[in-house]
């Protein structure tokens, strides 16, 4: 996969997390929208123009809290750590002992949990024992102890026929840890089908948008998000696009160009959909109508 | 309220603080939990504080869970509890403490049992064998 992901910027620096902030949105009819809980009549409110101003503004405040990104992390490496051998105990019992420790106090990542194998092998868990045993004993909401089978290869396709793309992502992400090779798959692979099916709209205005375009620049498939942003008139949105993809490929030729000449706008995806592109008669199209478009509404 | 009589706080003569598998579960379902309590008390009875448990039959991925509160048991031990035999086993078994004797001597009368029912067998099966096996 392309480098720098974790070199200089990373998914987590300000510059990037704003401009990826700035792509997702705010569409407060689809962040508020309702979610399945338990009927209430509707509350009716009269109020003045200040005061609707001011439910508007905390209404954007609780919807930017619904809107952080989950982190992008590298997958975890697998433990093997042994940290006992009593070979004697061979043949003693048929089945492993897994304990857990119950400190209240400690966080889950420092938790000791160790097995003792049926050959005398005491060793620490692999990841999957943990998630488990943590699951056992501290149960979070919306973790089940044994992954739902909707995340197997077979059954996601089934999910992406239905566009419940963010649904599937939502609940990824309360099963699994971000760091988890689960996690990871589940998320390239929903993002692989969005790109494939040209959906983007289907994440924007929800927190998992910024992952999705982290995902597509590192690995350059950016054109299809852009002609759907050129499509929406959303310039602002394209131009950040390619700022953010000379962000992590500087050493690309636009990257060079657009440093060299200080391009602004529509002229830096002219530079970029010249030299980095692979559908560029496409993004000439819908440059052209959106200009078209311009030129028209300005006129009338 | 402590009324003369009342089967609320029972007092002792000796005993002390033990730390024990107490059993529960239903039939042919046994489920022990590591508990502090008083060496007179019943073994399902009144506690101190549960410090774990221990299922004793495997799961679905055949493992046998236990869970102990090193913290609290720590503090136990800092007390001065002691701890019966099962439950010395087990924290051997989890590294806590140093492995059992019993535990060895137990592997080693097992493997030494199973030697010996090797050498009986296959002599009873048809090709004759070295003679019965010290």
């Amino acid at each position: 996969p392309a480098g720098g992901k974790a070199a200089r910027p990373a998914f987590a620096d300000e510059a990037v997390q704003n401009l990826l902030y700035k792509m997702t949105g705010l569409n407060l009819q689809k962040v508020f929208r309702p979610v399945k809980q338990e009927l209430k009549p509707p509350k009716y409110k009269l109020m003045t123009e200040a005061q609707l101003e001011e439910a508007t503004r905390k209404a954007i405040e609780e919807a930017k809290e619904k809107l952080i990104m989950p982190p992008v992390l590298n997958e975890r490496e697998p433990i093997d750590d042994v940290l006992a051998e009593d070979k004697f105990l061979e043949g003693t019992e048929t089945t492993k002992y897994v304990f857990t420790d119950l400190t209240y106090s400690i966080p889950h990542r420092e938790r000791f949990i160790v097995v003792r194998e049926p050959n005398g092998v005491l060793r620490k868990a692999t990841w999957e024992e943990r998630d488990r045993m943590i699951q056992i004993f501290f149960p979070k909401e919306g973790r089940r102890v044994i992954p739902p089978v909707v995340f197997k290869d077979e059954h996601l396709g089934t999910v992406f026929q239905q566009d419940r793309h963010e649904d599937i992502l939502n609940m990824c992400i309360a099963q699994f840890e971000p760091d988890s090779p689960d996690y990871i798959r589940v998320h390239h692979r929903t993002y692989d089908d969005i790109e494939k099916r040209a959906k983007y709209d289907l994440l924007r205005s929800t927190r998992h948008f910024g992952g999705m375009v982290w995902y597509l620049v590192n690995r350059k498939k950016t054109d299809g998000l852009l002609i759907d942003m050129i499509h929406r008139d959303l310039l602002d949105d394209a131009t950040s696009l390619i700022t953010l993809y000379h962000m992590l490929h500087p050493e690309c030729q636009s990257a060079k160009e657009a440093k060299e000449g200080k391009l602004q706008g529509v002229d830096l995806i002219k530079v970029f959909v010249k030299t980095e592109s692979q559908k560029e008669g496409y993004i000439q199209l819908a440059l052209q109508a959106y200009e078209e478009a311009m030129a028209t509404s300005t006129a009338s | 309220a402590l009324l003369a009589g009342s089967r609320l706080l029972k007092g002792y003569r000796g005993g002390h603080v033990v730390i024990r598998f107490a059993l529960g579960g239903c039939t042919n379902r046994p489920f022990f939990r590591i508990v502090a309590a008083h060496s007179r008390r019943a073994r399902d009875g009144k506690y101190l504080e549960q410090l774990g448990c221990l299922d004793p039959l495997p799961n679905a991925h055949g493992e046998r869970v236990a869970g102990l509160n090193l913290e609290r048991l720590r503090h136990w031990l800092g007390c001065g509890a002691q701890l019966s035999r099962p439950a010395e086993k087990l924290l051997g078994l989890a590294g806590f403490l140093p492995l059992h004797p019993m535990t060895v001597t137990g592997a080693e009368r097992l493997r030494r049992r199973r030697r010996a029912q090797e050498a009986v067998a296959p002599p009873a099966d048809g090709s004759p064998g070295p003679g019965d096996a010290p």
